[in-house]
């Protein structure tokens, strides 16, 4: 194991922790206001077909990600209603958007592009280093500038999440919503604008988690693509102990583990592949077992708001 | 009036999907006409034989439009259907508990072929095949033995030769290495890809020591489903790290991420010095990394079962897929591929095609 390997390994923890930032920082917020929200997936799949679709309309991965989150919101508009407005059960519903939305995506596709199309390939959103006309092998400038600027949002992100959580009079209304939302609305803040507000955030995030799969990542849309990385979101929330912090390193250590054990197949000189494969799933396990299984998460979320009920 | 909305919420939700095709862990289906599993849809592909119109259902756990392995096997049946004038169906993106269940639906609506282009399928054709003695199932990548294991003798295994499509390609991958280190992506561990590995391990290893040189192959990786694209492009980037500079695959859409990432790699240094083989259609054009194909004209394969149903002869037996009969063949090489490591490429195939190869 040489510098080459670990500067390759961190550079494609990078890679693969990205879209799960955003879709982390999308279940904290919906969760924050009290939905725990388990159709991430879905609608990372719908932000994924979207982004493709207008980014190769279009030709610009910029307006792409601008539609993945549009449409994101969209389809958590149906989730918003029937959770907040009808008081239903938020696990069915977001089981529901993910049925609803990949399949959406899957045959909005087919209408388009046909059955059996040939490939088609869209270009992917330019690099800060390509922006600047840098071209380096140097690690540090590989890591700090060979990134999109979809890398620099979701680092900036988790800052200002951070930040909104814990320094703002209007995040700690927010938080207020997810712990006791009766409590909160005796102090004159509006839970169900509130949930709302967390809904289109959410939406919208998730959108982007999924459009930066067609935009930044790779080229071609392909139905799955987003391979679990809602519920891996969802994982991450709980190991980050619903903090943007937390959450941050939460899905570096996913990325981290994933990138991991990628690299290690391809130089497993005979060890069996599916001992790499397990390492995602026993660090998942071993770090449950470190960080234990005190609830952290607001006392509200998953419990439905009626304004009028005692 | 809450209740009413939420009911109506539901059954718009319900319609949605029935409408676009899921219900089978988001996977989707095409084509157009008869109705279908799992919002699966069929597309009448013309007439009929002798008075009945004959159908054919396919279920794929990649997407048809994959650019690999899906996308070639789909066009296969509705060549093969279009040839014969059989409606077709597809459901796609299925993911591995529901494979049984598209079968039976499409076995409910009364398709005379269930065509399952994949090993993994085996099991759960050898249980629809038990349940539904009348309807016809043809297994593409089958195992020899599988049409054996079925009682009322109604699987067809379709058996392209995977030591001769991993020779197809380990020669174009041993004549082109210059660093002498190949490398093989697998999407799941079996046994048709454990078949074409082996192939591309021990044709490249051969012509290496044919052409004076050492060539090795990388030990194969697997993604663990076809769908993630993300994946090939990691896995691309880590084997091109360890030198690897010929790439072949079993992985559908992971290929293409693999694609991706030569290319990537190959435009950062300024010249294509990273190659890709593609498989099972001919490929070439789609990236500039690919040097050639490895073409399987499944549609042959499948087309031999619609005629054998048609004649009310078909199962209980194994239909290879060969150089020899026409079934595997070699794609159009890329101007990449110097003419002279064309002439010694289209040597060592007439050597396969006429059995000496490594004799």
């Amino acid at each position: 194991m040489d510098a080459s390997f670990i500067s390759n390994l961190i550079l494609a923890s990078v890679r693969m922790a990205t879209p799960l930032i955003f879709l982390s920082l999308a279940e904290l917020y919906s969760q924050r206001a009290g939905l725990v929200h388990i159709g991430l997936e879905g609608l990372a799949a719908i932000g994924s077909l979207s982004g493709f679709m207008v980014s190769l309309i279009t030709g610009s991965p910029l307006l792409g990600v601008a539609a993945g989150a549009a449409v994101g919101i969209l389809v958590n508009m149906i989730y918003a209603y029937a959770t907040v407005n009808l008081c239903a059960e938020q696990i069915v519903y977001g089981m529901a958007v993910n049925i609803f939305a990949p399949a959406l995506a899957a045959f909005i596709y087919r209408v388009y592009f046909g059955a059996g199309s040939e490939l088609v390939q869209v270009g992917l959103m330019t690099t800060l280093s390509g922006l600047l006309g840098i071209t380096s092998d140097n690690f540090l400038v590989r890591l700090l500038l060979d990134q999109t600027p979809m890398v620099y949002l979701a680092y900036g992100l988790v800052i200002f999440t951070a930040v909104y959580f814990n320094k703002t009079r209007s995040g700690l209304n927010f938080k207020a919503v997810g712990e006791y939302p009766k409590a909160a609305a005796t102090l004159g803040i509006n839970v169900v604008g509130v949930k709302y507000a967390a809904s289109v955030i959410c939406g919208a995030l998730a959108g982007i988690g999924g459009a930066y799969l067609t935009t930044c990542y790779s080229t071609t849309y392909t139905d799955g693509n987003v391979a679990g990385r809602g519920f891996i979101a969802l994982a991450a929330v709980i190991f980050g102990r619903w903090s943007a912090g937390g959450v941050l390193l939460a899905c570096l250590f996913f990325g981290f583990c994933d990138a991991l054990q990628i690299r290690l197949q391809v130089g497993s000189y005979g060890i069996p592949y599916q001992f790499f494969q397990m390492i995602p799933y026993i660090a998942t396990v071993a770090v449950l077992a470190v960080i234990g299984a005190k609830k952290a998460g607001p006392k509200g979320v998953g419990k439905p708001y009626l304004r009028e009920e005692r | 009036m809450k209740k009413f909305l939420a009911l109506l919420l539901t059954l718009a939700l319900a319609l949605s999907l029935a409408a676009c095709g899921g219900g089978n862990s988001g996977g989707g289906s095409t084509g157009t006409g008869d109705a279908a599993p799992s919002g699966g849809d069929s597309s009448n592909a013309g007439g009929d034989s002798g008075g009945k119109t004959y159908k054919v259902a396919m279920i794929c756990d990649s997407s048809i439009s994959d650019g690999g392995w899906g996308m070639a096997c789909y066009n296969a049946m509705m060549d093969a259907a279009e040839k014969y004038g059989w409606e077709t169906a597809v459901s796609d993106s299925i993911a591995q508990s529901a494979y049984y269940d598209n079968i039976v639906s499409f076995c409910d609506l009364g398709y005379d072929l269930i065509y399952a282009p994949g090993n993994q399928y085996t099991d759960a054709i050898l249980q629809a095949a038990e349940e539904y003695p009348d309807i016809a199932f043809a297994l593409l990548n089958g195992g020899a033995d599988t049409p054996d294991k079925a009682a009322n003798k109604n699987v067809t295994s379709l058996l392209p030769d995977s030591q001769q499509v991993g020779w197809i390609a380990g020669i174009l991958a041993g004549l082109m290495t210059e660093t002498g280190k190949v490398a093989f992506i697998g999407g799941m561990e079996i046994d048709t890809t454990k078949g074409k590995y082996a192939g591309f391990v021990e044709s490249a290893e051969y012509i290496g020591q044919q052409e004076g040189k050492t060539v090795e192959a990388l030990d194969i990786v697997y993604s663990g489903d076809f769908s993630a694209s993300d994946k090939g492009i990691e896995f691309a980037k880590a084997m091109m790290d360890q030198g690897a500079d010929v790439f072949f695959g079993d992985a559908s859409a992971v290929d293409s991420g693999a694609r991706q990432a030569i290319d990537e790699a190959n435009a950062a240094s300024g010249s294509v010095k990273v190659y890709d083989i593609a498989q099972p259609g001919d490929f070439l054009g789609q990236n500039e990394c690919i040097i050639g194909s490895q073409v399987t004209d499944n549609s042959g394969l499948v087309g031999l079962c619609m005629e054998a149903v048609e004649a009310g002869t078909f199962g209980g037996e194994t239909i290879y897929g060969t150089m020899q009969n026409g079934v595997l063949s070699v794609g159009k090489l890329s101007d990449l591929v110097p003419s002279e490591v064309q002439d010694k490429y289209n040597s060592y195939i007439d050597q396969v095609m006429d059995g000496t190869f490594m004799q």
